[in-house]
């Protein structure tokens, strides 16, 4: 019991940075950026590179990795998104479709589809009663949570956070009050390109780094976000443990191969019952 | 300065592009060229191995084009990705059959899409060239035209299940990929090892491919303890579900095909690696094919398994422009026959497709052994016969051979 | 050639009804519907399976393939009540998954990933090669014709004005009176049996199916056909249709252009220019590609013209925006 929890604690922080960045982007940006996925892979490619191409240490590789996913997310706003700000979502939610496409194929361009690994040794699992665990998965755990505190922090404490936050509750008003949106775009974009990153050295270290890892975790990420309520980078933590937990509980009792289909009905149900999601704000439906 | 697009302009463009490069290549001059068509997964689950595939075609058409063709006539080559996918890839294969009007359609790779493009390839009498390994496709040939380059999954469960009998091990525990070529597998291996009085713990089980987490699969896999698992999967599922046995602290025996533990997964996993168990039919050891195909594609023998549906691409494009030398014509129904001829013994053995024109400009009958096998069909349908069956264990990073077997299909 | 395009036309008329049926559950009642390869998948398998293992002639297949996804469209539709379109999205593709993985995983009916052929086709034997393909063709057209109709005649009657009330407010339409809730599960439900009836036509037509040819890129294809066509006009939805086929199969042509690439990185750069393609075309034509047609009587842009009911907090978007 306590290893299905477990798993399931590390199936969500490896879902958690990702799904705070894609709230994030749909509560300022308005639309769901189905890119998401693409922008892990941009990561976990680039954290690569510096790591084995560079030969750089995995902790500064990693920092490279982001800050390089995070101009990359931010070059994509500019060239591709921008133009088409006052588009409905739903045409957003298109090209965001057709971005992924096309981020996911130039990392296949340059890096072909083969299998690829960091440079970090596997190790085998540490015992003790009712638990197992590698050394490796308290890293994940560590770093989603520090990013989740980071993302806390900004938000609640300091003046970009608070900005960010007034825009996503109210574009207009916020402009009207002098907020400089265009940062807090800017700001969002980036931020939410380092959480990829970061969801890169994860699903790398974890998973396998190919041109279509980032795809494979698309739909548990957009199920996280919503589950949790849009906007509220608490709820996608928590709704992707609440993912992660479900599609454990799912393999043990079921048949693991419906492990993604229970997670959405478990979705489904929940948002019958609260359509605004976990953390998400109740509205007038208009 | 702001564009315009009518939607006039739009579709003029779009269709003008589409004709006028589907008219470009027939305005070349010279005698009519040999129409061959490469449909290969260049993306999707079987992008690992769809490149090589599509180069080794390419090679071979441009050695043979390089000494003139054949039967005078130079070879184009139409290469189109299946995408892994067969909802695109028939319409893909569309375009060659109708468009190109190839004589074949070589490369396919997945079972779903060579069973997918098998009725119109049928309907259009052209051959097909796969390494698939669904029981479906010889029942779905009826007019003994496809030519399968990968022995069918049952025979290839079974072998393993021979070898890791042998390895002495008396326990199992199964999990494979929910795919075509895994089901038969399983069921073969599991019936072996029963029958060599081995127990299989538990239910064999499968999952799904592009998955965020196999944690939950892996741990009803070994929950057991069993002493070996048995694992058919493809590269890279298999790297993220070996990961995780190996982070659960598995200690048995990881036993799985070749194809999953190439030298790319080596890399991933490192020292982790050493102890898996690995089976693939083969070709005579050391034969000749291979190190040709080795050179031919800028590889150096390893000694490791390498492309291993590279080289059925090799043999495929071999194959097919031998037969259509020996037939000494494209029509389809002779070519057909000819691949018997030219790919059964009895005749001189060739294993490089210049030696067999040369062989058959001589007026000798040849036997082509390839690089992917010895390339023999069960006459009259494209099912190999025979095959070599080996099972290396991974040691210090490299592959130790530990068990062969000459099986029978 | 000819049988090429014969083809190609084909796979765009399966296309064309799946963007008419789709635009008809989101164009009309602003359902999001991510879940169209669910549909298309329950219609091709069921009329598979009963033509094939029950020996149900063609005709009975596809109108229990109708049925069956009228069924399971009304059940979804429910859902709508109350989740939001971004959800619906969600949960939509959840079910279209869910309709794949059973597909996948229960062998016993439906084959499982070895898929199933399909001998069954209506009338085979009477035509050639050639005239069978454009026998097929011209069954096609005649249900993309009808899905076409049926959707024009929704646009222009009552109900289409009522969906003009509902998308405008919702509120305010319930409490006018009008069953906001049975119009909406009415219009779904028509859109899903058209889909299902498409993945019937689909199947016989490509004579074998497995899972895999229902994956969620069917439904990336369709929305991108909606919204490159425009979904303010059923004809706009039937050019989009047939722009995305040609971006799809029209880039194959360009291989011989770049030959000088190995296999897998020409397959990207076409990939590429699809996605690229497709942007430059919902950003330089935003209207889509045909202009909208205005609501008769009114001088109103049509209701389905309306797009984008993501409706975020209260947000009022001005087009005037400033900066990013």
């Amino acid at each position: 019991m306590l290893q299905v929890l477990f798993n399931g604690l590390i199936n969500g922080a490896i879902l958690a940075p990702a799904a705070i960045a894609f709230t994030l982007m749909f509560g300022i940006l308005r639309f769901p950026n189905f890119a998401i996925g693409a922008y892990v892979t941009v990561g976990a490619f680039s954290i690569l590179f510096f790591d084995q191409v560079a030969g750089w240490h995995i902790a500064l590789a990693t920092v490279a990795g982001m800050a390089v996913t995070a101009l990359v997310v931010w070059a994509c706003d500019l060239i591709v998104f921008r133009p088409l700000r006052a588009y409905p979502s739903v045409s957003l939610l298109v090209v965001s479709i057709a971005l992924s496409l096309i981020l996911e194929n130039i990392i296949r361009f340059i890096a072909g589809n083969d299998v690829r690994g960091f440079d970090i040794p596997l190790s085998r699992p540490i015992k003790l009663p009712g638990l197992k665990f590698v050394p490796e998965q308290l890293y994940l755990l560590g770093l989603a949570a520090a990013a989740m505190v980071a993302i806390h922090v900004l938000l609640k404490y300091t003046s970009l956070g608070k900005a960010m936050r007034a825009t996503a509750d109210n574009f207009t008003l916020a402009e009207v009050r002098g907020i400089d949106t265009a940062k807090v775009i800017a700001a969002t974009w980036l931020i939410g390109g380092a959480l990829a990153g970061l969801a890169g050295l994860l699903a790398g270290l974890d998973l396998v780094i190919e041109p279509l890892v980032g795809w494979y975790l698309t739909i548990p990420v957009f199920a996280a976000a919503i589950l949790g309520g849009i906007g509220s980078p608490f709820g996608a933590v928590a709704g992707a443990v609440l993912v992660g937990l479900a599609e454990e509980v799912t393999g043990l009792w079921f048949n693991p191969a419906y492990k993604v289909g229970v997670g959405f009905v478990i979705i489904t149900i929940l948002l019958l019952f609260r359509p605004q999601g976990l953390f998400g704000q109740p509205e007038i439906k208009k | 300065m702001k564009i315009t697009i009518t939607r006039r302009r739009l579709l003029g463009a779009s269709a003008a592009t589409a004709f006028t490069t589907a008219l470009l290549p027939r305005l070349t001059l010279g005698a009519a060229p040999l129409s061959v068509g490469s449909l290969t997964p260049n993306t999707g689950g079987g992008g690992p191995f769809g490149p090589n595939i599509a180069a080794a075609h390419k090679l071979v058409a441009e050695m043979v084009n390089g000494k003139g063709g054949v039967l005078g006539r130079e070879i184009a080559l139409h290469q189109e990705n299946s995408e892994t996918n067969p909802e695109t890839a028939i319409r893909a294969a569309r375009k060659l059959v109708d468009v190109n009007k190839v004589i074949g359609v070589l490369g396919t790779w997945s079972s779903s899409v060579t069973l997918g493009i098998m009725p119109l390839c049928q309907e259009a009498n052209v051959i097909q060239m796969c390494t698939s390994s669904s029981a479906n496709i010889p029942l779905k040939d009826k007019k003994g035209l496809v030519f399968n380059f990968m022995i069918l999954s049952p025979v290839w469960g079974e072998a393993i299940g021979d070898l890791a009998l042998r390895r002495g091990y008396k326990t199992y525990a199964v999990m494979a990929l929910n795919n075509d070529f895994t089901k038969s597998m399983v069921d073969s291996f599991v019936a072996k090892v029963k029958a060599g009085g081995a127990k299989v713990l538990t239910e064999p089980f499968y999952y799904n491919g592009g998955q965020a987490s196999y944690r939950a699969e892996v741990s009803r896999l070994i929950e057991s303890k069993p002493e070996a698992v048995f694992i058919p999967s493809y590269v890279t599922d298999f790297t993220s579900v070996y990961k995780e046995i190996f982070r659960q602290g598995y200690e048995g025996k990881v036993i799985t095909v070749s194809i999953a533990t190439g030298s790319k997964f080596k890399k991933v996993v490192g020292a982790a690696a050493d102890g898996i168990l690995h089976g693939l039919p083969v070709p005579s050891l050391g034969s000749p094919a291979y190190k040709d195909y080795l050179k031919l594609v800028g590889l150096k023998d390893t000694g490791a398994v390498q492309h291993p549906f590279g080289t059925a691409g090799h043999d495929q494009m071999s194959v097919l422009l031998l037969a259509i030398a020996s037939a000494g014509t494209d029509d389809v129904g002779k070519v057909r026959a000819h691949i018997h001829k030219i790919a059964n013994p009895p005749g001189k053995t060739v294993s490089n497709v210049l030696d067999g024109f040369a062989a058959l400009e001589a007026g000798e009958d040849i036997n082509f052994t390839g690089a992917s096998s010895d390339v023999d069909f069960k006459t009259p349908t494209g099912v190999l016969k025979s095959r070599d069956f080996m099972m290396w264990e991974i040691k210090d990073g490299k592959d130790v051979v530990v068990e062969t077997i000459a099986s029978a299909s | 050639m000819l049988s090429y395009l014969i083809s190609m036309a084909t796979f765009v008329g399966f296309f064309m009804i799946l963007a008419l049926a789709l635009n008809l559950q989101w164009g009309m009642t602003g359902m999001v519907n991510f879940g169209i390869a669910g549909f298309y998948a329950l219609g091709a398998y069921t009329s598979d399976l009963l033509t094939v293992e029950a020996g149900w002639p063609f005709l009975f297949g596809v109108a229990a393939a109708a049925v069956l996804g009228l069924a399971f469209g009304v059940a979804l539709s429910f859902l709508s009540m109350r989740l939001r379109d971004d959800f619906l999205a969600i949960v939509t593709l959840g079910f279209a998954e869910l309709v794949r993985l059973f597909a996948l995983n229960e062998d016993w009916l439906t084959r499982g990933p070895r898929g199933l052929p399909i001998d069954v086709r209506p009338l085979s034997g009477v035509f050639g090669r050639d005239g069978y393909a454009a026998f097929y063709l011209a069954i096609v057209a005649v249900v993309v014709l009808a899905a076409f109709l049926v959707n024009e005649r929704i646009r222009r009657s009552p109900y289409g004005r009522v969906a003009k009330a509902i998308r405008e407010d919702d509120v305010v339409a319930e409490v006018l009176g009008k069953n906001v809730l049975r119009f909406r599960v009415q219009v779904f439900g028509i859109g899903a049996l058209f889909m299902a009836v498409a993945g019937a036509l689909y199947a016989h037509y490509t004579q074998n199916i497995s899972p895999d040819h229902f994956t969620p890129v069917v439904a990336i294809f369709i929305w991108m056909s909606v919204i490159a066509g425009g979904a303010g006009n059923n004809k706009g939805l039937l050019l989009g249709a047939g722009l995305v086929m040609m971006f799809l199969e029209g880039t194959r042509f360009l291989g011989e252009f770049i030959a000088f690439l190995d296999a897998e990185k020409a397959s990207a750069v076409r990939i590429i220019l699809i996605g690229v393609l497709l942007i430059l075309v919902i950003r330089f034509r935003p209207q889509g590609l045909m202009p909208e047609e205005k609501f008769k009587g009114t001088g109103e842009p049509a209701p389905e013209a309306r797009h984008g009911k993501f409706v975020m907090q209260g947000l009022n978007r001005q087009n005037s925006k400033k900066g990013g």
